[in-house]
């Protein structure tokens, strides 16, 4: 008689995702005061622009660990949960690591591409629609063709849950659906184009690998280098050691900060 | 659509990707040259960007309103995408396989058949040319073979493979591979293009398509009034539902007839 592997065998790395965050929780001390629970996010991975252009690039795949509270950090476990297990188990753990990597990575550079550059942000749901576009991208290379999984239940209820969770993004002023858009796409790309390509002849597959990996290559590149953005030009004047430089570095600066400096944003959690 | 044309368009999505990867790597070696400059020309490009899509919406409704084939276009568009999508990748996958297991001129005809309804047209003429060279007397491979050379512009030879499957099964594909081969005749200015067409018009009746490739002949033979007659009948209300590919050649036909101050 077969028997079933125990979770830890069958999908260890959700477990370890999810093991992390509630860890982060209580390091953080999510329920401790509210002054001290902010700073320990700050030093523990929370996200702003302005910070990763500052050289902390490792807040990018870290604060999709983090969590703001406790409503928060159950939902995002709960959809981790629903959703992970079955995805490991399809595509391995060590596809699975690289597919969640990958989607919070990319979702907060599309933070990093587009929020204010002092807006924090932190939160799982950005890999966690990572997760929902590989089930999406899985489904469509797995039918007679790329719309035959809409004949089916499931896939129709996870096409309702991705456009449910975006329009409630999009109502609720705190939740970054920026992030759940740039998660989404990548979890998506990298399930189509390297994790489960399509079966039959496509030649023009590698030319398409190359052209989305060198805009993903960009992307990274400009959320820790975004040489036209007030925050990067002011840092960038402070540390230039030739005056001529800097003068140059100090007239680009006001040409990008134009009306002058905003009030300060409210965190957003994903 | 010119091959020049169409090739582009085909490659525009990759092209958008490349555009978009290498946009932040031009603003770093503005940068290195000049800040400002750099800050000035991504705050250019955001405003273009935000002005774009009202100029591309006016110009989408403009299009529509000026030529009226624009709706037509778009409905062929999206059933061309749509056959792209829905290519039955599993069928594919299984006569692929049943071909490493034992080839035939059918199998070869088949995954071409597939390969070219999903417009793939390169990738189908290899299994189609290896098709009639396993069995030469096989019409359907001819005429599979000859509309995947006509979508690449490769008229001469499209020509000869329709003019093979005319000769095996005259009449073959409902009169499909006789209009063809007027068409590729036409393309190649050949004179024998108009006779075919008009035999095609007489043996097979005809719809959008072909009464305006007919059009096209007559007109160019000299005969305005006959190419008048041809584009009238393209240009008729149709008393069915007309395919996406037909409703493109009635909507071209509409317009050169309003071109030539007539109505259908």
């Amino acid at each position: 008689m077969s028997r079933q592997p125990s979770p830890v065998d069958a999908y260890p790395a959700t477990i370890v995702v999810a093991i992390a965050c509630v860890t982060l929780a209580v390091v953080t001390r999510m329920f401790g005061p509210p002054e001290e629970f902010e700073e320990l996010l700050l030093q523990h991975g929370l996200l702003s622009p302005a910070l990763v252009a500052d050289g902390d690039w490792w807040r990018l795949l870290a604060a999709a660990f983090l969590h703001g509270g406790a409503v928060h950090l159950v939902f995002n476990l709960m959809m981790l949960w629903s959703l992970g297990p079955a995805l490991e188990q399809s595509l391995g753990s060590v596809r699975f690591t690289a597919l969640y990597v990958a989607s919070a990575v990319f979702g907060n550079v599309a933070v990093c591409l587009l929020y204010d550059p002092r807006q924090p942000v932190l939160g799982a749901s950005g890999a966690i629609f990572g997760l929902m576009g590989a089930a999406v991208a899985l489904n469509m290379r797995s039918g007679r063709h790329a719309l035959a999984f809409l004949d089916f239940e499931g896939p129709r209820r996870l096409l309702g849950t991705i456009v449910a969770n975006l329009v409630i993004g999009f109502l609720l002023p705190f939740v970054s659906n920026t992030a759940h858009v740039g998660g989404l796409l990548a979890g998506f790309a990298v399930t189509w184009l390297w994790l489960r390509p399509g079966r039959g002849p496509s030649p023009g597959l590698r030319r398409w690998r190359l052209a989305v990996g060198a805009l993903a290559l960009a992307l990274l590149g400009w959320s820790g280098y975004p040489v036209t953005r007030a925050d990067w030009l002011a840092d960038a004047v402070a540390r230039a050691a030739d005056p001529g430089r800097a003068l140059q570095l100090t007239e680009a600066f006001a040409a990008a900060v134009g009306d002058g400096p905003r009030d300060r944003p409210r965190p957003r959690g994903r | 659509m010119p091959p020049f044309f169409a090739s582009a368009a085909r490659q525009l999505p990759l092209a958008l990707v490349w555009a978009a990867a290498l946009w932040p790597v031009l603003l770093w070696l503005v940068h290195a040259r000049d800040p400002v400059a750099a800050v000035r020309l991504a705050q250019g490009a955001a405003a273009a960007w935000a002005a774009a899509w009202p100029w591309a919406l006016g110009g989408a409704l403009a299009t529509a309103a000026l030529f009226p084939p624009a709706p037509a276009f778009v409905r062929r568009a999206l059933h061309r995408a749509r056959q792209a999508l829905l290519l039955d990748q599993q069928a594919l996958l299984l006569r692929l396989d049943d071909l490493r297991q034992f080839e035939t001129a059918a199998r070869q005809l088949e995954v071409g058949r597939m390969l070219r309804q999903a417009r793939k047209h390169e990738q189908a003429i290899p299994h189609l040319g290896r098709a009639v060279e396993l069995d030469e007397t096989m019409a359907g491979g001819w005429h599979q073979l000859g509309l995947a050379l006509f979508a690449l512009h490769q008229w001469p030879a499209a020509a000869r493979c329709c003019e093979r499957a005319e000769a095996l099964d005259p009449g073959h594909a409902f009169g499909d591979a006789l209009l063809v081969l007027g068409r590729c005749l036409f393309m190649a200015k050949d004179g024998r293009a108009l006779a075919t067409l008009e035999e095609h018009a007489r043996r097979h009746g005809g719809s959008p398509r072909s009464w305006l490739w007919l059009a096209e002949a007559r007109a160019r033979a000299g005969d305005p009034p006959g190419a008048v007659a041809a584009l009238r009948q393209a240009a008729q209300k149709p008393t069915v539902a007309l395919s996406p590919e037909d409703g493109w050649f009635r909507a071209l036909a509409r317009v050169r007839l309003w071109g030539k101050g007539g109505r259908a």
